[in-house]
């Protein structure tokens, strides 16, 4: 079965060749090709693919910005023109990194390393970057946490979060500013942040209650953003929020 | 000069090396890139002499990078070189600062960008008589 992709890439010639390559190695379909990461994560919102090849540097929002944004774990191929992207790349597990302009036996070594990845998944899952080892990714206090973040320790007030999104080996803290992720369960972190203000409401959210603004069906809204209730949780979210 | 294959030679100014390695021989695909350099470069070059004109130096880095990638695929990899470090000025210089590194940077693109013409036709004559 043939690897699907999209390509996200800004510079029509790079999107060609890659489709070149694709085409020509009978092992990837491309789905699709994206000049910018908000219509690329329009598409990934419909569909899910195997794989992604990925510019860093577009315009609008860079493709570190898109796997932040991610709510599935994809393959990564980073295709940029610029080195200093390596240590970011690590961080974020990409499979590999083409740099750009890149020949096809480039390319095909990168499919095969991935194809060679994925067969040896199911017998050992990749281990995490030593500086996001899960035991020292948080460190809580009565009313904030440090979280490792971007090869650093964020001090969060838990009163500033407005919820937690799993992101499989990762969670993402949302606060009205900004977004972090770390390299955490969701699990792990209902532990931590466990007492009167977070409520899991649905298997991949847990929310600040204090933050939420209202609720309509199984939608919480909070600041802009909507959460799911999943259906195990409906009946505890009831009793937490008073909801008469 | 170097060959691609054992007909077509690129000019001696590319990296024919390269070129021949990214193209594999297929001068018909590299007929249509050098065709898409052309068209493409001057709606990026554009944005280089807008940010450098509103002396917007994250945004002249910016539009340097791509212009820097697009140079790569016709061979120009002195001048993706050049192009590198120009960018990595536009983080720490004033536009003032950089004036004299634009100016040949402007030089080093006409003259790519002639060369890339020249070559175009070249391609295509070559193409049109196999």
């Amino acid at each position: 079965m043939k690897i699907s992709c999209i390509i996200v890439e800004d510079i029509q010639i790079a999107a060609d060749f890659l489709r070149k390559f694709c085409e020509k190695s009978d092992l990837v379909e491309v789905k699709g090709h994206f000049l910018n990461v908000a219509d690329a994560l329009e598409f990934l919102d419909r569909e899910r693919v195997d794989l992604l090849f990925l510019d860093v540097e577009m315009p609008g929002a860079t493709g570190f910005d898109l796997l932040d944004s991610l709510t599935y774990s994809p393959k990564i191929i980073l295709t940029t023109s610029k080195t200093e992207y390596a240590f970011d790349a690590f961080q974020y597990h990409v499979n590999d990194y083409l740099k750009k302009p890149f020949t096809y036996k480039r390319f095909l070594e990168a499919i095969e390393k991935l194809q060679q990845t994925q067969n040896a998944e199911p017998a050992a899952a990749p281990a995490p970057a030593p500086a996001l080892q899960q035991p020292t990714s948080v460190v809580t206090g009565t009313d904030f946490l440090f979280i490792k973040s971007e090869d650093k320790l964020v001090k969060l007030k838990k009163d500033d979060i407005l919820f937690l999104e799993s992101m499989r080996d990762y969670v993402k803290f949302v606060t009205p500013a900004k977004s972090y992720i770390t390299y955490s369960t969701l699990k792990n972190m209902e532990e931590k942040l466990i007492g009167p203000i977070f409520l899991k409401v649905h298997r991949s959210y847990i929310v600040n209650i204090n933050k939420i603004d209202d609720i309509r069906g199984n939608t919480i809204y909070l600041l802009g953003n909507q959460i799911p209730i999943g259906k195990g949780h409906k009946d505890e979210v009831a009793a937490r929020l008073n909801i008469l | 000069m170097q060959k691609i294959r054992t007909t077509f030679v690129f000019d001696e100014s590319l990296n024919s090396t390269f070129l021949g390695e990214l193209f594999e021989g297929d001068t018909i695909y590299a007929e249509t890139v050098f065709e898409d350099f052309l068209k493409d470069l001057p709606i990026y070059w554009q944005r280089v002499e807008t940010a450098y004109t509103n002396k917007n130096l994250p945004a002249l880095g910016t539009a340097v990078h791509t212009c820097k990638t697009l140079f790569g695929y016709v061979g120009f990899t002195d001048l993706q070189e050049l192009c590198q470090q120009f960018e990595n000025k536009c983080s720490v210089n004033t536009a003032e600062e950089l004036r004299v590194e634009y100016i040949l940077l402007i030089q080093r693109k006409e003259r790519a960008q002639h060369i890339i013409e020249k070559e175009y036709d070249r391609l295509r004559l070559f193409n049109e008589g196999t």
